[in-house]
């Protein structure tokens, strides 16, 4: 025989409809859009993993100012290293501002994935990245002209050093717009002047088991090597250090765990909210559980039968959720990717992970919260039921209020009753909050961060040198980039050294004259916690070197993590020539020849990269702002009209003694009003924290520094969201109340 | 099946507000006897009528039923011991608001292994029209009468029912004990009914009388009249 307590699982959610239908959604949302998540993630790591190998992506490159010599190659080969010339040339002025790397036709590494054609079989062929050409419209067939040549599109592909574009390699954020990369044939790279070729070299170990240690000693040989050759090294780069390689790689490892941990909490919320309305009906079935134990039922069914309408919706919500995940929102995921990343098409892989995460994990975290907390209800004995004493051990004492009104102390006593509800209420308010101000805050942060570096910024050109060349109107620089470990962040930090002139025009801060001594630029000092008169040890890699300097001043100079000091200094320091430099910086623009040039950047280069990361994540925050609404809407209209029935007797009882039902509604009502108007009050600073501590860990993933503001309209705005949601959902109760009979009062009760 | 009770004590509190509510009860009910149990508010009869069940635990003495006794039973023991034995029926009846009728007399089938007909049990009880209603579309000595089927349906060997007429009025209390005397005849099993109403206990084939948490009375009825003759 079949438990006919069964068919009231069923009753149950069809009589709780609007309550279950609530967690339901909010459960499905949120299962759907983490398995989506998970599942394009994973299946976009797959594809990037077997890229790395069937593409033979590169374990690092460096650029020579001149050809290699046939001597410094023996190195490569006694050393079983792979090495591709992955020459190219810069058009810095494509459709006007976009930069183009054009390559050399590529051999042996960093090979390609045509989306669409195929590639270039002639002198007058190309190919283009796929999301360059996507963004500036341009299909297959079209000619384009880069550095003097015209070429006709053959096809657009993803090229396996280019998964990200980012312009330079110090850059915050990807240039998807202004920066992208082209390839020809070995006909077509001809045709370019051979004074604008980068002589750029791709390196690749044959052995792929080399541990990292391994790799770095090699790599440090290599430099070693092409330097004893006469090689004038410039940009030795890892494969780990290079952001357009590294940094989806990276990406995506840490958009993982975070959207985990996000995915876990929500997951304990909803859990809370089951046990509260769980809790809720033992409480109403007190009698009937009694009758139930006294008439033979175990413990252990009870919990079985209570745990049931959670673990349905759960297992519902679930399977929906994963459909939906697989169906609807691959492709938003996906076009996501696609729209900021450059990678071969991601073929969709079932992922035992995602699975894991977004359906056992779910019903795991709602089996075991429930579980306990029901225990926690039902160890009471049957009589206990019986009686509706459902207090364990001894009667708590009486809590004393101040000498306020009646009508104060009897919502304090209601706030006091429901406290497990409004602290779940609490948490959800700072979470749905919390999410809102990561959606409407994250613009004004990102504008305010765009804003400082652009008055900080003392010039409107820089010029990075291949050679040190004067050309009139500008100042000489020296930059240098050293690293520094981070303790807080676990990884080396990049620094950049910048050796200015005494008297300089551009920087008015006072460099220090002596080698140990700096002046570092304000995001260094707040990313690396540092001030005045503090020490820092940067490590120059190339030559193993460690340097100390005290810390003497913190400038306003906002686009770089960086040191400032005299250029003499700092070339003694170097062991260059005192009069070295490799960078010009003017307000005018300078006239240098393009061999000389090895990068050339614009304020608006500078500063308006930034703009794009707000391009990249416009759908996700406008997802989270309208989610976190949402979810404030559901969990307070779940828990406040638990509340309400939980009291709907009194209310009744108020009514009969005579209170209308606007008064009557009131008592109760205005109990919640005030504990969501102070929660979302008091959530305000916890939820700036919490941003705070969010984008302290974002800082760490990124290599710059993004100072942490929000104007004073997004805690407002936020405050109004929740305030305002709160009103919404109460004019809902008012009638609620309104329907309750007083006949409810009169009925024969125990 | 035969019940006894042997010395059973039980206090409530600690120190000096400790209250011995029930003295050392002794008594034997006999198998298929129906049993009423008398006496005023606080005279310790409700508190026996739960030690019996197994819903609450004496400090000292136990009940033995059949072959099982209560004493030394653990939480588990004794849920067993009310599964297999017992039968529960009280004032308010407690019946499940979003189950039938039928459903909720299934609910206790459900722990049974050879459940009595159950619609013939309906028919007993004179609900088989009502079958496929909800509590709250019956009366109250129709909520009364599932609560009676529902306790029944397993075939417990000993019927315990708490108030059973306590919340009804004159006439659906008498329909109640005619159903419960009805029952008593088919199905022949021990009923305890524990009563403030003075004339249940002409009905009864044993009556006993509390006191102070004591039995001051306990004595065979030679001539039990039907249910359908008692006045009050």
């Amino acid at each position: 025989m079949k438990n006919p307590l069964n068919r009231r699982v069923f009753r149950e959610i069809k009589e709780n409809a609007g309550k279950y239908l609530g967690i339901f959604v909010i459960l499905a949302c949120i299962i759907f859009v983490g398995s989506a998540f998970m599942v394009t993630l994973s299946s976009a790591d797959i594809t990037l993993k077997n890229q790395e190998n069937t593409r033979m992506t590169e374990d690092g490159n460096f650029e020579l100012l001149q050809e290699m010599p046939e001597d410094a190659k023996k190195f490569f080969e006694e050393n079983q290293i792979l090495l591709e010339e992955n020459f190219y040339v810069t058009e810095n002025e494509f459709l006007e501002k976009a930069k183009v790397l054009v390559y050399n036709e590529r051999e042996t590494l960093n090979l390609y994935d045509i989306f669409e054609g195929e590639a270039p079989k002639n002198e007058s062929e190309i190919i283009l990245d796929r999301l360059f050409a996507d963004n500036h419209d341009i299909k297959v067939g079209d000619s384009i002209t880069l550095c003097g040549n015209r070429f006709q599109v053959s096809g657009l592909a993803a090229f396996a050093d280019y998964t990200s574009l980012f312009k330079s390699n110090q850059d915050l954020v990807m240039d998807v717009q202004g920066f992208g990369v082209a390839m020809v044939s070995r006909e077509g790279f001809e045709r370019f002047d051979k004074s604008q070729i980068t002589h750029h070299y791709s390196y690749r170990f044959e052995d792929r088991d080399l541990s990292d240690k391994e790799k770095k000693e090699l790599a440090e040989d290599m430099q070693v090597s092409l330097v004893m050759n006469g090689c004038l090294l410039q940009n030795f780069l890892s494969a780990d250090h290079n952001q357009c390689i590294s940094f989806l790689k990276n990406d995506m490892g840490k958009d993982g765990p975070m959207m985990e941990v996000f995915l876990y909490i929500l997951l304990v919320i909803i859990a809370f909210v089951f046990a509260v309305l769980t809790g809720n009906t033992i409480e109403k079935e007190a009698t009937v559980i009694g009758t139930l134990r006294a008439l033979g039922y175990t413990r252990a069914e009870m919990i079985w039968h209570y745990l049931r309408p959670t673990l349905l919706v759960t297992v519902v919500a679930a399977i929906v959720g994963n459909i939906l995940g697989y169906t609807v929102m691959l492709e938003p995921f996906l076009s996501m990717y696609y729209s900021s990343y450059c990678l071969p098409p991601i073929a969709i892989q079932f992922s035992m992970r995602a699975f894991a995460i977004t359906t056992i994990a779910p019903v795991v975290i709602m089996v075991i919260i429930n579980v306990v907390l029901l225990y926690n209800k039902l160890v009471l004995s049957p009589l206990k039921f019986l009686r509706k004493d459902l207090k364990k051990g001894k009667q708590k004492k009486v809590v004393k209020l101040p000498d306020l009104s009646f009508m104060s102390r009897f919502r304090i006593r209601v706030i006091l009753q429901n406290k497990i509800c409004y602290l779940i209420l609490f948490v959800g308010i700072y979470l749905s909050g919390l999410l809102l101000m990561f959606g409407v805050g994250l613009g004004p942060l990102l504008d305010h961060y765009v804003e400082n570096i652009d008055q900080t910024l003392p010039y409107e050109y820089q010029y990075i040198l291949k050679a040190p060349v004067e050309a009139g109107g500008g100042e000489k620089v020296k930059m240098y980039s050293m690293s520094t470990y981070s303790k807080q962040y676990d990884k080396d930090i990049e620094i950049t050294l910048m050796g200015v002139e005494k008297n300089s025009s551009f920087f008015d801060y006072v460099p220090s004259a002596k080698e140990e001594e700096a002046v570092i630029t304000e995001p260094m000092a707040k990313k690396l916690k540092l001030k005045a008169g503090d020490e820092i040890t940067l490590k120059d890699s190339y030559f193993d070197k460690e340097y100390t300097f005290k810390i003497t001043a913190v400038c306003d100079y906002d686009s770089t993590l960086g040191i400032f000091m005299e250029r003499e200094v700092l070339n003694k320091l170097l062991g260059a020539d005192a009069e070295d430099f490799n960078c010009l910086v003017s307000n005018e623009k300078l006239t240098i020849d393009e061999a000389y040039l090895a990068k050339y950047l614009t304020r608006s280069d500078i500063i308006g990269a930034t703009g794009q990361l707000m391009d990249m994540f416009d759908t996700v925050l406008k997802v989270f702002s309208i989610s976190s609404v949402v979810i404030y809407m559901i969990l307070m209209y779940i828990l406040t009209k638990t509340v309400i029935e939980k009291n709907a007797l009194y209310i009744s009882f108020m009514k009969v003694f005579g209170y209308n039902s606007k008064e009557a509604g009131s008592l109760y009502l205005h109990a919640t009003g005030i504990t969501v108007i102070l929660s979302v009050l008091v959530c305000l600073p916890l939820q700036h924290l919490g941003f705070g501590a969010l984008m302290d860990s974002i800082t760490g993933m990124i290599e710059g520094y993004v100072p942490f503001y929000l104007p004073a309209w997004v805690y407002v705005f936020i405050a109004v969201v929740g305030i305002g949601a709160y009103f919404v959902i109460n004019s809902f109760h008012v009638r609620k109340v309104q329907k309750i009979p007083m006949s409810d009062a009169l009925k024969n009760r125990e | 099946m035969k019940l006894k009770i042997n010395n059973v004590h039980k206090f409530y509190g600690e120190g000096e507000s400790r209250v011995e509510v029930l003295r050392g009860i002794d008594c034997e009910i006999k198998d298929g006897e129906i049993c009423v149990l008398l006496g005023p508010s606080g005279s310790g009869k409700s508190t026996l009528l739960n030690i019996i069940g197994g819903i609450e635990t004496a400090d000292e003495g136990c009940i033995d039923i059949g072959d099982d006794c209560t004493d030394d039973m653990n939480e588990k023991q004794l849920t067993l011991y009310r599964r297999n034995h017992l039968g529960f029926v009280f004032q308010f009846y407690n019946l499940i608001p979003n189950l039938t009728v039928k459903e909720n007399i299934e609910v206790c089938a459900y722990l049974s292994d050879k459940p009595l007909e159950i619609n013939d049990l309906l028919k007993t009880l004179g609900l088989y029209e009502h079958r496929d209603k909800l509590p709250s579309q019956l009366s109250g000595g129709q909520q009364q009468r599932c609560a009676i089927g529902r306790a029944l349906v397993k075939n417990p060997s000993l019927l315990l029912c708490d108030e059973p007429t306590g919340a009804l009025d004159y006439s659906t209390s008498k329909e109640i004990l005619k159903l419960i005397e009805d029952i008593n005849a088919k199905y022949h099993n021990t009923i305890l009914i524990v009563t403030h109403n003075d004339a249940i206990k002409s009905m009864a084939n044993r009556v006993l009388r509390m006191r102070d948490g004591k039995i001051v009375k306990n004595y065979e009825n030679e001539t039990p009249i039907h249910a359908a003759d008692l006045e009050w």
